[in-house]
C-alpha cells in the first residue's frame, strides 16, 4: 500500500512551500549533531518543517503535515526500539515525541498520540497534553486499549486514564477505573478529592452496584449524618425499595405461579410427561420456578400469598408437599422471593426456625442468607442468626447455615466468619458435604482476596481426605472454593498451584484446572486459553473429570472482552466437534456462561441443535439456554421438549429450571452483572452442574441458589438530589463502539425514548433525552442522581 | 392453539390430544430444525462461511488498539489451528469422509441434469424445472446444504427421480466475468502528461476510500461513491481509467456503455444488476463504464421499444449507483464526452459526487505530452518541439500522439532513421487537416 497516497498531488504544493522560513532548527541541530546519525538528522529537520507547517494558517498545508506526521511517528517508534537495544540515549527522541504528541492532541488525533507514547513507554507525558476538549476521547481509547495490552502495561494505562479523569474532575469515570483496578486506595482518593455531597452519593450507588465492601471514614466524609446516609447507600439497603418501585412502575407486581410460566410451551409435554416425573420432583421444580420468577417481589402464590387468607396454614402446606431435602429448597425459596428486603424477609422466615424438621430449618437458614445477599446491615442479622447453627449436629442444618453465611457475606472478607468456619474444615468428624460447602462459602466470602489462611485451611482439608472421599462429586467443591479465592488474581495463584500438584492424583488435575481457570477468569489471557485447550485436546477414558472445568475455564477467561468472547465461542464449536463426551457436556454450560443474559443468534442456534443430542446429559443445555435467555423478553422453547421428556425424566427438571431462569426473562428484571461476586456465584453453580446427576438432581439442588449472587436488577432508576425517584425521558438503544472515532459520534443506535425507570438489556446504553437534568454519572445504569441543569430554559 | 388450559393438573386431555400424541409416537425420525430461510442478500452472512466469520474490529482507524485486537484474533485462530491439527492427527478422518463421499456420489447418480429451482415448498421439498419441459415437485436430498438453496438458483437433479442432489455454485453471468480486467493495463500515472488536478481528484474519490478509509472517518465524511470524467475526445479519460486500473489492487471491472444494450427485453437491466453484484462480491472493486452516454441520455418520450429498453437500463443503473442497498466498497468511474446530454438524475450528488473535467491541454501539459511521446523516438537534432508546443492550435492529447506517430511514419517512408523537424511539420498539418474536416490549416488565415 501506498503510505502517502496523495503524494503526487501534494508534491507540487510541497515544492512550493519548502522555503517556509525556519526559525530555530539550527540551534538544536548543533547541540546534538555529535550523537545523531545522518538519518536522524534528516528526520529531525523534517519534523521541524512539519511542525512549522502545521502552524501555517493554510489548511492544505496542515493536512500534508498531518499525513507526514503519521509516518514520522512510526519511524520514531522504530528508532526508539533500536536505541533501547543499544542502550543509546533517547533524550533527543523524546523531544521530538513531545512535539508530535502536542501536535496530535491538538488535532483530534488522540489515538496516534497515545500509540506513540505507548511505543516509547512514556505515557505520563499524556497528562500534560490533554485538555478539556479531548480528554474524554483519550481516556476512552486508553481504557479500550487496556483490555488488550499484555502484562503490567494494562494497569499502567488505566492508571493514566484515572489520573486524567481526576485532573478533569470526572470523578464518576475515575471511580469506574478505580473499581476495575480493584484499588480501594484510589476510591478513597476520589472521595477525599470530591467535595460535592451529591456526587458522593452517586459514587456510593456505583459502589453498591459493584457490591464492594467499603467503609467510609471521617476523612472522606466529614459530616457524621452524611456519612451515615452514604454508608447506607453503599450497604445496598435501598436496593429492595428501588427495585419494587421499578416493578410497580412497569406493572409486573402481580405474582406469577409456575403454571403461568410453563403452560404455554410445555403444553404437549405435560400430558405425556406427568407419568414419568414423580410428583415430588415436580413440586421441587415448581418451587424453584416460583422462587426465581418472583425473586425480589416480596410476594408469590405458593409461599407467601395464601398466608394472608388462612393464616399461614396453606403456605406450610406447600412446604410440606416437598419431600425431605426438597423442603430445604422450599423454605429457602422464601428468602429468594423476599430478596434484598431484609426486615420483612427475616420476619417471614422466622416461623420456620422453630420447626422440628431439620430440613425446614436448614432451608430457613439458607433463606436468611439469600435475603441478605449483597446487603449489609450494621447489626449483622445474618451472622447473629446463622452463627449459632453452624456447629449443630445435623449436617443439613449445618450446610444450610454455612451456605447462608457464604451467600450473605460474599466478598466481604469478614474475619469473624472465617474464624467460625475454618475449624470446620479441619474437623475430622464433619462429613464431606459439610466440608465441601464450607470451602465454597469461604471461597465466596474471600473471593479474589488470595487470603493465605483460608487457602491453607482448604488445602489441608483436601490433603486429609481419603482417596474414596476425593472420588465423590462433592469433593470437587473444595478445589472450587480454593479457586474462588484467587478469582481474577492471575500470577498470585502460582504458589497454591504448586501445592496442588502434591494432591492425590484423583483430584490433582481437577484442582489444577480449577485454579488456573479461576485465577485468569476475565483476563482474556490467550496463553492460558491455549493451555486449557491443550488439556481438552486429549482423549481420555471416562474416569477423568478435569476436562469439564477446563472447558468452563476457557469460557471464564474469554468472557472478558468482546473479541475473546466471540473467538471462545468458535473454539467451543471445535470442542463440540472433536471432543469426547465429558467435554461435550461442558460446552453448553460454557456457552451459557459466555453469553449470559445475551441471547446471540448463533449461540442460540448451537444450543438448540445440542438439545437434540443423543446424550441426555448434554441436555443440560437447557440450563445454558436459560442463562442465555436471561434478559430476553420472549420464550423460545422449541417443540422437541415432548420427546426429550419421554427419553429422560431428568430432563424434566432441567426444563423446569430453564423455565425458572427464563422467567427472570419474562419479567425482564434481572440480569447478571459481571462483578467479581457475580462471577463467583455463576461459576459455582455451573461447576455444580458439571456433575448433574450427583449434585443438582440429587440432594443438593439448593446449590442453584448460588445464582442469587449474580442477580442484579437491570434497571435504570433516576432520583433527584433528595434521592426521590423522578421520571425523565431517556433514550435507550444499542451501544456503539465509539473508541477512536473523531468528533462526537452517536453512542447509541436504534434508540427508543422511554421514561425512567426503564430496563436495560445487554448491549444497551441509555442517554438522557432531556436537557433539564444533568446526570452525575456518565454511565447510566442502576441508580442515577440527577441534578437540575441551571442553564436549562423551558421551551414554549 | 386453544389448549392453553391443559396445565399441570389434567391427566388425560381431550381425545383430540390423545390422537395427536399417538401420531407423535409413531413418528420416530424428526427432521432437523429448519434452517432460517435465507435469500441472496443474507447468503453472504449466513452461508457456509457463517461459522468462519470473524468478529468485526471496531476502530477502523489504523491505531495500536486495532493492532492489538487483530493480534488477539490471530492468537485465537492460531490456537484453533493447533487444536484442530492435533485432533486431526489423533483421529484421521480421511478414510471416513472418502467413504461418505462415494456414498453421496452413488446417491446422486450419473449423469445429473441441471435445472432451476423454482420454489421451496418446505424443508425437504421444492418445485424445480429443467430447461425444457414442465415443472416438478420433488424432494431435496438431506445432504444438500439447504442454507444455500434459494429460488432461482441452478441445481443438480437426479436423472431419474429429478430430486435435488446438489447446487451449482458459480452463477455469475459469463457476460460479466469477461468484464473483469485480469491483466492490468500497462499505462500508469507516469504516462499521463499533466492532468495533475484530475489525477488527484480521482485518487481522492476512488482509490483513497478503498485503501485508507480511516482518513474519511477521521474527518467525518462519507467517501464519494463515484466520479464522472468528461471532456473533449482524446483528452485522456480512458487513459486515466487505465492508470487507475494499473495502480490499484482492487478488482477492476470495465464495461462500455453500449455493452449494456441487449437484444432482449430485460437483459440490459439484468446485466447491470449482475455487474454490480459481482462487483460487490469481489469488493473492494472499481467499476469503469466508458461512453456512458450510450445508455445515460436524458429521458424523453420514447417512441420505440428499443429506446424504452435503453432507458430502463439506465434506471437500473441509477438504482445500483445509489439505490436502496448501500454498496460500500464499490466505486464507479463513468466516462463520457457529452456530459450535457446525460440524465440529470445520473449526475446528482450521492450517485456521482465528483465531476472531473478534462480540458484540452495547456502549453505546459502539451510540452509534457510531447515529451512523453517523443521520449522513445529517435529525433534529429533540428527538431524543435517548442514550435508545436507554443502553437495556438487546439490539440488534444490524442492529436499530439497522432502527430508523433505520423511524423514517425513519414520518416519511415523515406527510410530515414531519424525523425526530422520537417516530418513533424508535415505530420502536424496532416493531423490538423483531418481534424478540421478537410479544411487545410492556414487557408483562411
Amino acid at each position: 500500500m501506498d503510505p502517502e497516497p496523495s503524494n503526487t498531488g501534494a508534491s507540487a504544493r510541497k515544492e512550493s512551500t519548502v522555503k517556509v522560513p525556519s526559525k530555530d532548527p539550527k540551534k538544536k541541530d548543533e547541540k546534538k549533531d555529535e550523537d545523531l546519525s545522518e538519518e536522524d538528522l534528516a528526520l529531525k529537520q523534517q519534523l521541524e518543517l512539519y511542525v512549522e507547517r502545521v502552524q501555517d494558517p493554510d489548511p492544505g498545508l496542515q493536512r500534508v503535515a498531518l499525513e507526514s506526521m503519521r509516518n514520522l511517528a512510526g519511524e520514531i517508534a522504530q528508532e526508539y526500539a533500536k536505541r533501547q537495544n543499544e542502550d543509546a540515549p533517547i533524550d533527543d527522541l523524546m523531544d521530538l515525541v513531545q512535539q508530535i504528541v502536542a501536535f496530535h492532541m491538538k488535532h483530534n488525533a488522540e489515538p496516534e498520540a497515545v500509540d506513540l507514547l505507548m511505543e516509547v513507554e512514556d505515557l505520563d507525558l499524556l497528562v500534560e497534553h490533554v485538555d478539556k476538549t479531548n480528554y474524554k476521547r483519550t481516556c476512552l481509547y486508553l481504557t479500550a486499549a487496556a483490555k488488550y495490552l499484555p502484562g503490567p502495561d494494562d494497569m499502567l494505562v488505566l492508571d493514566i486514564a484515572y489520573t486524567i479523569y481526576l485532573k478533569f474532575e470526572e470523578y464518576a469515570c475515575a471511580l469506574q477505573i478505580a473499581l476495575f483496578l480493584d484499588n480501594l486506595q484510589y476510591v478513597k482518593q476520589i472521595f477525599t478529592s470530591c467535595n460535592d455531597l451529591l456526587q458522593k452519593k452517586q459514587f456510593c450507588f456505583i459502589l453498591a452496584r459493584h457490591e464492594v465492601a467499603f467503609e467510609l471514614d471521617e476523612e472522606m466524609v466529614p459530616e457524621d449524618d452524611d456519612r451515615e446516609q452514604l454508608q447506607e447507600i453503599i450497604n445496598n439497603s435501598k436496593l429492595s425499595e428501588g427495585y419494587l418501585t421499578l416493578a410497580r412502575d412497569i406493572e409486573v407486581m402481580e405474582p406469577k405461579s409456575p403454571e403461568d410460566i410453563y403452560k404455554a410451551h410445555l403444553l404437549d409435554g405435560r400430558v405425556s410427561a406427568s407419568g414419568t416425573v414423580d410428583s415430588a420432583r415436580q413440586n421441587l421444580a415448581a418451587t424453584f420456578v416460583n422462587a426465581f420468577v418472583n425473586a425480589g417481589f416480596g410476594q408469590d402464590k405458593l409461599m407467601t400469598a395464601p398466608s394472608e387468607g388462612s393464616s399461614g396454614s396453606s403456605s406450610a402446606n406447600w412446604l410440606y408437599k416437598n419431600k425431605e431435602h426438597g423442603k430445604t429448597s422450599a423454605a429457602a425459596s422464601l428468602g429468594m422471593i423476599l430478596l434484598w428486603d431484609v426486615d420483612s424477609g427475616l420476619a417471614q422466615l422466622d416461623k420456620y426456625f422453630h420447626s422440628n424438621d431439620s430440613h425446614v430449618v436448614a432451608g430457613a437458614l439458607l433463606g436468611v442468607g439469600i435475603v441478605n445477599c449483597g446487603i449489609k446491615n450494621d447489626c449483622d442479622p445474618a451472622l447473629a442468626l446463622l452463627g449459632e447453627y453452624i456447629d449443630k449436629e445435623d449436617s443439613s442444618i449445618r450446610i444450610g447455615a454455612i451456605m447462608g453465611l457464604g451467600i450473605a457475606y460474599a466478598n466481604t472478607q469478614n474475619e469473624q466468619i472465617r474464624n467460625r468456619l475454618t475449624p470446620i474444615l479441619s474437623d475430622a468428624k464433619a462429613s464431606l458435604d459439610v466440608i465441601a460447602f464450607t470451602a465454597i462459602s469461604l471461597g465466596l466470602i474471600y473471593v479474589g482476596s488470595c487470603n493465605e489462611e483460608v487457602a491453607q485451611a482448604i488445602i489441608f482439608a483436601l490433603m486429609d481426605r481419603s482417596e474414596s472421599d476425593l472420588g465423590e462429586p462433592l469433593a470437587k467443591f473444595l478445589p472450587l472454593g480454593l479457586g474462588l479465592l484467587y478469582l481474577g488474581k492471575q500470577e498470585s495463584v502460582e504458589a497454591t498451584a504448586e501445592v496442588s500438584k502434591t494432591f492425590n492424583e484423583k483430584i490433582r488435575k481437577h484442582c489444577d484446572m480449577m485454579l488456573l481457570s479461576c485465577a485468569y477468569a476475565g483476563t482474556g489471557n490467550v496463553l492460558k486459553v491455549q493451555s486449557l485447550l491443550g488439556h481438552c485436546a486429549q482423549h481420555l477414558d471416562k474416569s477423568e473429570t478435569h476436562q469439564g472445568p477446563a472447558v468452563l475455564g476457557i469460557a471464564m477467561i474469554g468472557m472478558a472482552e468482546e473479541l475473546g468472547l466471540e473467538m471462545a465461542i468458535r473454539s467451543l464449536e471445535h470442542l463440540l466437534q472433536y471432543g469426547e463426551q465429558n467435554i461435550r457436556r461442558a460446552v453448553p454450560l460454557a456457552l451459557g456462561l459466555l453469553c449470559i443474559s445475551n441471547p446471540k443468534v448463533n449461540v442460540m442456534d448451537t444450543l438448540s441443535r445440542l438439545s437434540h443430542d443423543s446424550d441426555s446429559e448434554v441436555a443440560m443445555v437447557r440450563i445454558a439456554q436459560g442463562l442465555v435467555h436471561l434478559g430476553k423478553g420472549l420464550l423460545t422453547l422449541n417443540p422437541y421438549h415432548s420427546d426429550r421428556f419421554l427419553l429422560s425424566p431428568y430432563v424434566a427438571i432441567f426444563l423446569f429450571l430453564a423455565s425458572a431462569v427464563h422467567l427472570l426473562v419474562n419479567d425482564n428484571i434481572i440480569i447478571i452483572f459481571p462483578s467479581r461476586m457475580a462471577l463467583a456465584g455463576l461459576v459455582t453453580t455451573l461447576h455444580a452442574c458439571l456433575d448433574m446427576k450427583a449434585i443438582i438432581l440429587g440432594k443438593y439442588h439448593y446449590v442453584l441458589y448460588f445464582l442469587v449472587l449474580a442477580m442484579q436488577p437491570r434497571m435504570l432508576l433516576t432520583v433527584d438530589s433528595n434521592l426521590k425517584p423522578v421520571s425523565v425521558p431517556v433514550r435507550v438503544g444499542q451501544a456503539v463502539d465509539v473508541v477512536g472515532q473523531a468528533g462526537r459520534p452517536k453512542t447509541i443506535t436504534g434508540f427508543q425514548t422511554h421514561s425512567t425507570p426503564v430496563l436495560l438489556s445487554v448491549g444497551d446504553r441509555a442517554e438522557l433525552a432531556t436537557e433539564k437534568y444533568i446526570p452525575l454519572s456518565p454511565i447510566l445504569e442502576g441508580f442515577i442522581i440527577l441534578e437540575e441543569n441551571p442553564e436549562y430554559k423551558e421551551e414554549h | 392453539m386453544g389448549q392453553n388450559a391443559s396445565g399441570l393438573n389434567r391427566p388425560g386431555g381431550q381425545p383430540g390430544d390423545r390422537k395427536s400424541d399417538g401420531e407423535k409416537k409413531e413418528k420416530k425420525y424428526e427432521p432437523a430444525a429448519p434452517p432460517a430461510r435465507v435469500g441472496r442478500k443474507q447468503r453472504k452472512q449466513k452461508g457456509p462461511e457463517a461459522a468462519a466469520r470473524l468478529p468485526t474490529v471496531t476502530p477502523t482507524t489504523k491505531c495500536k488498539l486495532r493492532l492489538l485486537k487483530l493480534e488477539r484474533i490471530k492468537d485465537y485462530l492460531l490456537m484453533e489451528e493447533e487444536f484442530v491439527a492435533n485432533q486431526e492427527r489423533l483421529k484421521p478422518q480421511e478414510e471416513k469422509t472418502e467413504e461418505d463421499r462415494s456414498k453421496v456420489d452413488d446417491l446422486r447418480g450419473s449423469p445429473m441434469s441441471v435445472g432451476n429451482l423454482e420454489e421451496l415448498i418446505d424443508e425437504n421439498h421444492a418445485i424445480v424445472s429443467s430447461s425444457v419441459g414442465p415443472e416438478y415437485y420433488v424432494s431435496i436430498l438431506s445432504f444438500v446444504d439447504k442454507d444455500q438453496l434459494e429460488p432461482g438458483c441452478s441445481i443438480l437433479m437426479h436423472n431419474k427421480v429429478l430430486s435435488v442432489v446438489g447446487i451449482l455454485q458459480d452463477e455469475v453471468d459469463p457476460m460479466v466475468s469477461v468484464m473483469k480486467v485480469e491483466k492490468a493495463p500497462l499505462e500508469s500515472y507516469a504516462d499521463i502528461g499533466g492532468l495533475d488536478a484530475q489525477i488527484q481528484e480521482i485518487k481522492e474519490a476512488v482509490e483513497l476510500p478503498l485503501t485508507h478509509p480511516e482518513l474519511y472517518e477521521d474527518i467525518g465524511i462519507k467517501p464519494p461513491k463515484g466520479v464522472i470524467l468528461y471532456g473533449e475526445p482524446g483528452t485522456g479519460k480512458t487513459l486515466l481509467a487505465k492508470a487507475v486500473a494499473n495502480s490499484t489492487s482492487a478488482t477492476f471491472l470495465r464495461v462500455v456503455g453500449s455493452e449494456l444494450i441487449q437484444k432482449y427485453l430485460g437483459d440490459g437491466p439484468k446485466l447491470v444488476r449482475e455487474l454490480f453484484r459481482v462487483a460487490d462480491d469481489l469488493s473492494p472493486s472499481i467499476v469503469f463504464i466508458d461512453e456512458i452516454d450510450a445508455v445515460g441520455t436524458k429521458r424523453y418520450d420514447a417512441h420505440s421499444g428499443g429506446e424504452r429498453e435503453i432507458q430502463r437500463t439506465m434506471l437500473e443503473l441509477l438504482n445500483q449507483l445509489d439505490g436502496f442497498d448501500a454498496r460500500a466498497d464499490v466505486k464507479v468511474i463513468l466516462a463520457t464526452n457529452k456530459i450535457e446530454s446525460l440524465d440529470p438524475a445520473l449526475l446528482r450528488p450521492g450517485r456521482i459526487d465528483r465531476k472531473i473535467e478534462f480540458p484540452l491541454p495547456d502549453i505546459k501539459t502539451r510540452r509534457r505530452i510531447f515529451q512523453i511521446h517523443t521520449s522513445k523516438m529517435t529525433l534529429a537534432d533540428d527538431v524543435n518541439l517548442e514550435e508545436f508546443v507554443m502553437t495556438k492550435d487546439e490539440f488534444s492529447g490524442a492529436d499530439i500522439k497522432a502527430i508523433c506517430t505520423e511524423a514517425g511514419l513519414l520518416a519511415l517512408r523515406e527510410r530515414r532513421m531519424k525523425v526530422t523537424h520537417a516530418d513533424f511539420k508535415k505530420a502536424k498539418e496532416k493531423v490538423m487537416f483531418k481534424k478540421k474536416e478537410g479544411v487545410p490549416e492556414g487557408l483562411y488565415m
